[in-house]
């Protein structure tokens, strides 16, 4: 038992600050559990509110136009049989078990995104009240109330599974005032809830380990990624289903919202988190108050750090995770994209296809890989956001009020976040589609690497918008700089399920993602590029423009 | 003597709420300046038009013969600054943003760098997430005065340091300004100002309220007087007679001691009143900087200073 965290603190010890009221002095290592929870609700109140009206609200919209997207069962059912053997989509979306009903849609559409967004909203959540709070210095006013040793941690768990349950109520709710029956509504509710659930765990145990809120962060956003990852490869490979039982997120896919409606995954899930709960709480009594199990080491007495090497130092975490994700998804894709060909001679709009000479083999299969660098893409803009908005954090965290107090100009400054901003996302995206290429090839594959790399460059002009889009904000409205995630998840959604959904081509055309021309087409259009381009260097102008201008914002 | 900075009615706001109104600040050469005042009453925010970090509504603002928003670069070259709320990179080592910091400004004095982390008892192999407040000012205290400035600008620099290092503190910066340096010192410590400073600016909701050296103050200020009257009955008339004397402020009676300040124009017919109506016990004593303070932040006497 560590002095500064004994579980209880005498009373004559108590450092100054403000304790918690209501709290007893004898007490068990959860002793002020549910104090901590009442203020972390009061603090998080509008922080959970955005994430459940976006995961709520979500599935009952793909619900409500699900009439208005089929003149005809018959054509639903011809989306499935192509979307349903289509590896490209099982990979990215999940299996397409049941798009005849407007519920079985739903879940297919929304699934993969609801699950993503409640593994994210409690991962944050748990390291925001562990982690970041001790980071921060705000748990120690808190603690120096009487607090057991693992009340803070229990809160923080306590209060993501009361978010997850909230999301499975909200989503369940929503779609039967839609008109969904109960079962599939909280079905679907309950996927989402339960990798909330899951996550809750994981980031409660990735908080002992990481001694920054990034780390903790980070190291439970790996494990929705590799999970993501598993998933996908179970929903896709031959004969590896069993994948699926590896992983929280394969493990709420198979609730199977809609076609089974099979709730006992969801008590794996919870079992899971509570496990999870009980190691982190045993972690916890290992470590010392503000540190991790895995210990920061101390640093060099001396620096050779310039603006430039601070950039690449700042972003080199982001950049190396980045990469990694880029060359491992690229080559998981170009496996995927392999086994696509077999499919094609058994789906028979393929054949179709194929017969009427409206594509060949090798076109139908390039048009898979396109929608899969599209992917890349997403994930390249949002590494350009990123690296943009790590900038501004250096001046919401008044740090970049220190650098400029030296001779250095506004311009010197924000020169390498742009340069990294260009360069970062279009190296990514080159590397991610030659790994997709070359695993392809490997493979088996006829696909054609150099096109395949210029097919995912084609899409830097839009990775640089979307950073310019960032910069822009920055620049001009700082306080709006979220903005930027905003319009990404817009030209994500649209471009994704815009033609799905039969948007008109002017909406369509809104996304700089949907305009990208197909290089193995006779002659690409490449207008619309040069427009991405030049609106991107119009943003980036005005953006820099304005940074220069403005008032440094102060804390 | 020059003067290294000079700001005549400066105004800045932030939306609806003026944080500096009509603002007039002289820092001569070679002094020590203390920039007094409570949290919210604009200091930072007249530092950080000092450094070109905010532009101001109005007003005239020079800094070393320059420009401070325009000539940014030239001027940082010759101004180092601690900032009030110092923040580090939470994976970069107190030694690397020192010479980060030195970096940008072209070299820093090796020797005196090492000296400062002695005196200062910084380890700087620590990252930045885990120095405590007080440490992480240290690291901005030490890379600001390793540095050959000729202007420190210093927010609140002592505000997490404890009483052993803020003595550090104070031997250094007499240091800084033996060399014919200038420092302007913003701070909420008296103590701290009357220490160090030659001449100080007291600040109050973004205007300079008083501004001059403590002993100009003292002479410009008010005296407090105490006195025992040795008559109770004479009690009566103490009241109407002190109000009648132009100056006195502050008056109160109890029992049969009184007690009020006066300005040096009404000390005197003060002083004659009292005598008048028969004095046992008289102790005047000098305005201290804490009264200077108090009178100006008058509506919160009764709490002290705000911290
Ligand atoms: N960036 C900002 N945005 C809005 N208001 C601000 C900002 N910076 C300072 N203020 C306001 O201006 C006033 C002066 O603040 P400041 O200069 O920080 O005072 P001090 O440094 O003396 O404590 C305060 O009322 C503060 O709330
Ligand atoms: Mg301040």
């Amino acid at each position: 038992m560590t002095g500064r965290h004994a579980a209880v603190r005498p009373a004559g010890t108590q450092p100054a600050g403000r304790p918690l009221t209501g709290i007893a002095l004898t007490g068990t290592p959860l002793t002020g559990t549910l104090a901590l929870l009442r203020h972390a609700l009061r603090l998080d109140r509008w922080k959970l509110l955005p994430w459940l009206l976006v995961i709520g609200i979500f599935p009952t919209v793909s619900y409500s136009v699900y009439g208005s997207l089929f003149s005809s069962p018959l054509e639903a059912k011809a989306l499935q049989l192509s979307l349903g053997t289509n590896p490209a989509f099982s990979l990215l979306f999940g299996p397409a078990t049941d798009l005849g009903t407007a519920a079985g849609f739903t879940a297919w559409r929304v699934q993969m995104f609801g699950m993503f967004f409640a593994a994210l909203m409690a991962v944050f959540t748990v390291t925001r009240h562990t982690r970041a709070a001790e980071e921060s210095g705000r748990a120690e006013l808190l603690d120096s109330g009487v607090v057991g040793r693992h009340a803070r941690l229990a809160s923080a768990v306590v209060l993501a599974w009361l978010a997850s349950a909230a999301v499975t109520v909200l989503v369940g709710l929503a779609l039967m005032m839609a008109g969904s029956e109960p079962a599939p509504a909280f079905a679907l509710g309950s996927a989402f809830g339960g990798m909330g659930l899951a996550f809750a765990g994981v980031a409660a145990v990735t908080a002992q380990l990481g001694s920054t809120g990034r780390t903790a962060n980070t190291l439970a956003a790996t494990v929705l990624g590799v999970s993501y990852l598993l998933r996908g490869l179970g929903d896709t490979l031959d004969d590896s289903e069993w994948l699926l039982w590896t992983n929280p997120m394969g493990w709420a896919e198979k609730i199977l919202p809609a076609s089974e409606n099979d709730f006992r995954p969801l008590l794996l899930l919870l079992a899971a988190s509570l496990a999870l709960a009980l190691l982190a709480a045993w972690l916890e009594s290992r470590r010392d108050f503000g540190m991790g199990l895995i210990a920061p080491r101390g640093g060099p007495a001396r620096g050779r750090l310039g603006t430039w090497g601070l950039t690449a130092r700042l972003n080199r975490g982001a950049f190396l995770t980045w990469a990694v994700v880029f060359v491992a998804l690229g080559s998981v894709y170009g496996l995927v994209a392999t086994t696509m060909s077999g499919i094609f001679s058994d789906n028979p709009f393929v054949k179709q296809m194929i017969t009427f000479r409206l594509a060949t083999e090798e076109q139908l299969l390039f048009a898979f890989v396109e929608v899969l660098l599209l992917v890349l893409a997403f994930i390249g803009g949002v590494f350009g956001i990123q690296v943009v908005l790590r900038f501004h954090t250096e001046e919401d965290e008044g740090r970049a009020e220190w650098m400029l107090s030296a001779p250095l100009s506004r311009l010197s400054y924000v020169v390498p976040t742009v340069v990294l901003a260009a360069v970062g996302p279009a190296v990514g995206m080159a590397a991610g589609s030659a790994a997709l290429a070359t695993s392809a090839r490997l493979a088996g594959s006829e696909l054609d690497t150099a096109k395949v790399v210029f097919q995912g460059l084609a899409e830097v002009p839009s990775l640089w918008l979307a950073a310019a889009v960032a910069l822009f904000l920055v620049g001009l409205a700082p306080r709006a700089r979220a903005g930027a995630w905003l319009v990404l998840v817009y030209w994500l959604l649209l471009t994704m399920f815009g033609p799905v959904l039969k948007a008109p081509e002017w909406l369509l055309g809104t996304s700089p993602f949907h305009v990208v021309p197909n290089v193995m087409e006779s002659s690409p259009d490449w207008l619309p590029v040069a427009w991405t381009l030049l609106l991107a260097v119009g943003l980036l102008l005005a953006g820099l423009a304005g940074y220069r201008r403005r008032d440094l914002l102060s804390r | 003597m020059a003067a290294v900075v000079s700001i005549t009615g400066l105004t800045k706001s932030f939306g609806h709420s003026m944080a500096l109104d009509g603002l007039d600040l002289e820092v001569s050469e070679g002094e020590v300046h203390g920039f007094l005042g409570p949290n919210g009453a604009g200091k930072s925010t007249t530092l950080r038009i000092l450094l070109g970090l905010l532009r101001a509504d109005a007003g005239t603002v020079r800094v070393l013969d320059g420009d401070p928003w325009r000539d940014v670069v030239t001027l940082h070259r010759r101004i180092v600054y601690v900032p009030g709320d110092v923040s580090l990179w939470p994976g970069l080592s107190g030694g690397e943003a020192i010479d980060l910091l030195g970096r940008l400004r072209g070299g820093l004095d090796e020797r005196r760098r090492a000296e400062l982390l002695d005196t200062f008892e910084l380890d700087p192999t620590v990252r930045g997430h885990a120095y405590s407040k007080g440490n992480r000012q240290k690291v901005a205290i030490v890379a600001a005065l390793s540095s050959n400035a000729e202007l420190l600008i210093l927010d609140e620099p002592t505000s997490g340091l404890d009483p052993l290092m803020e003595a550090t503190f104070r031997q250094e910066i007499r240091r800084e300004k033996a060399q014919g340096r200038s420092v302007l010192l913003s701070s909420h410590i008296l103590a701290e100002v009357e220490s160090l400073a030659d001449r100080i600016s007291i600040i109050r909701r973004g205007k300079v309220v008083e501004s001059g050296s403590l002993e100009q103050m003292r002479t410009h200020a008010r005296t407090n007087v105490a006195a025992t009257l040795s008559d109770g009955a004479t009690r009566l008339s103490a009241t109407p007679q002190l109000t009648a004397v132009p100056g006195v402020e502050g008056l109160r009676i109890d029992g049969s001691r009184v007690q009020f300040n006066v300005d040096a124009g009404g000390l005197a017919a003060a002083m004659n009143v009292l005598t008048g109506l028969g004095v046992s016990a008289l102790t005047v004593t000098p305005p201290s900087l804490e009264d200077l303070f108090l009178r100006h932040y008058g509506e919160r006497a009764g709490q002290g200073l705000p911290q």
